[in-house]
């Protein structure tokens, strides 16, 4: 998991405004590890646990866990990741590509304890720092699996209801889980009726490509506005009406009493004109496995396209 | 110095860089064929540079063991050629190649191994050839020889970083690896033809 957003994450721990160096001297630092992919730290600012990678601290805060509430969604993406449950025709299994701290993918755990929740996690540093410090053990219907997100989907004969795709290796996507070909192994590890939720930052001319990419495969994309981030929901078919995921919405709220309610999330619900031109660049390529520059992309500034 | 000796210089000393960079551009290039089948982990790039490595070591050896018997720059324009003509294969044939691996091995640290070679081992096993046979074509002396040596992995170092920054910085970015690939197969070819147009060392 990674947090793009600063704000959401100093926000978390109340620090607006504060010099970067006295805000590291208020968070104690638990413990620091050189994992194969990255320096991983682990703050504690009571009640808040959080991971953040590199060099610069404050910048990539990848998950961030209240130890007095397991069932606590602090950054705000993570909440809307779970709007993905409104979507899905059935919800038997869910997967999750990138686990960081495992908040979503424990959040659903919680709530559905006899839904089958996978999650994939490609450094193994970061699922034994997630189960000494972020409250994640392995119970029936909850696994993870320690493995690159794209490999494991290619060698899986399972297929899911939900994916949850949440892969960042600091600033960055590895470009082989944002290309067209990647999708289309997601949409075949999809059950009939299946959804893809997707952590994107917004800030750079990747979110365009990525939107295209995602667009190639699934013709519907529905986006959430989820503080700094934005999170996509990308299913086949034909446009799901506002009214009948309410309805979906209310009755899976019930159901699973579900603390962060679908349908209160609605009302962030966009959908945009992919093809106009006016909020997706139209010079924007759809990434492949043959041409995916995704670092190159990341240091574009996007230039005054908001979503509506 | 006669002037068609000077003319062959001047060619070996421009391919050990063109061939430096090519081979070093393709290494960056093995990332994007691997990473899509064998995960983007440390472990995929250690398979890669082992490769490298290992197929320049074949390739000096080869080399240094066949000078003595074809010392002209016909023979590095052949190996240079079957190089071209492997890489104008890899965009058509990696992805079978690597789906077959990945079904047949796996994916673990013996079927990235085996990916990587099967990716750049030939290719880059013949590019290996050229410094020791290019050492033997410039040296006309026993006294010259540590400065010729010098001088030709000097240039073809500076090819290689030239073709890694250039690769990864201004290619990817700008067109797909396959189409790289092709660019890098007709770059090999074209230095190629320009060692069999230069003129032949005459025995000294």
């Amino acid at each position: 998991m990674n947090i793009r957003s600063v704000i959401s994450g100093m926000l978390a721990f109340g620090l607006i405004g504060v010099p970067t160096t006295f805000a590291q001297d208020n968070r104690n630092l638990l413990t620091s590890k050189e994992s194969l992919y990255n320096n991983i730290y682990v703050y504690e600012d009571p009640p808040y646990v959080s991971m953040t990678f590199g060099h610069n601290r404050r910048i990539y805060t990848e998950s961030i866990y209240n130890t007095h509430d397991d069932r606590d969604l602090p950054v705000d993406y993570t909440r809307f990741m779970t709007a993905s449950l409104m979507y899905a025709k059935d919800i038997h299994s869910i997967l999750e590509i990138g686990f960081g701290g495992g908040r979503t993918s424990w959040y659903l755990h919680r709530f559905l304890p006899n839904v089958p929740v996978t999650s994939v996690e490609l450094d193994p540093t970061v699922l034994e720092l997630a189960k000494k410090y972020f409250g994640i053990k392995e119970e029936p219907n909850f696994q993870v699996v320690n493995r690159d997100g794209r490999l494991f989907l290619s060698e899986s004969k399972e297929r899911y209801d939900i994916i949850m795709i949440d892969a960042y290796r600091g600033p960055f996507v590895p470009f082989h889980l944002l290309t067209k070909e990647f999708y289309q192994i997601v949409k075949d590890h999809l059950a009939d009726g299946g959804v893809v939720a997707q952590n994107v930052e917004p800030s750079t001319m990747l979110f365009d490509s990525a939107v295209k990419t995602i667009n190639a495969v699934f013709p519907q994309l529905d986006f959430y506005k989820a503080g700094g981030n934005i999170v996509t929901v990308a299913y086949d078919g034909a446009e799901r009406k506002a009214e009948d995921l309410a309805g979906v919405a209310g009755e899976r709220d019930k159901a699973y009493a579900l603390r962060y309610h679908l349908a209160d999330m609605l009302s962030e619900r966009r959908r945009i004109q992919i093809d106009g031109g006016q909020v997706i660049d139209p010079n924007a390529k759809v990434l492949t496995d043959d041409f995916a520059p995704v670092e190159t992309l990341k240091n574009i500034e996007r230039h005054n396209r908001k979503l509506p | 110095m006669t002037t068609s000796s000077r003319v062959l210089a001047f060619t070996i000393y421009l391919c050990a860089f063109i061939v430096g960079g090519v081979l070093m551009g393709f290494e960056m290039l093995g990332s994007r064929y691997l990473f899509p089948y064998f995960g983007g982990g440390i472990g995929t790039w250690a398979s890669l540079i082992s490769t490298v490595l290992c197929a320049l070591a074949i390739g000096y050896f080869v080399g240094s063991a066949i000078v003595a018997q074809y010392p002209t720059q016909r023979t590095i324009a052949v190996a240079i050629l079957i190089a071209a003509a492997y890489l104008a294969f890899v965009p058509a044939t990696a992805d079978d190649v690597m789906e077959h691996i990945l079904g047949s091995v796996g994916d673990g640290a013996s079927a990235t191994l085996i990916a990587s070679t099967a990716l750049l081992l030939v290719p880059l096993t013949l590019l290996g050839t050229f410094s020791p046979i290019a050492v033997s074509l410039l040296t006309h002396s026993a006294a010259q020889a540590g400065r010729v040596a010098g001088l030709v992995y000097g240039v073809s170092t500076i090819g290689n970083v030239f073709g890694t920054l250039l690769t990864t910085f201004t290619l990817i970015p700008a067109i797909g690896s396959r189409n790289i690939t092709y660019i890098f197969a007709l770059t090999l070819a074209a230095c190629a033809v320009l060692l069999f147009l230069a003129p032949a060392k005459r025995p000294s």
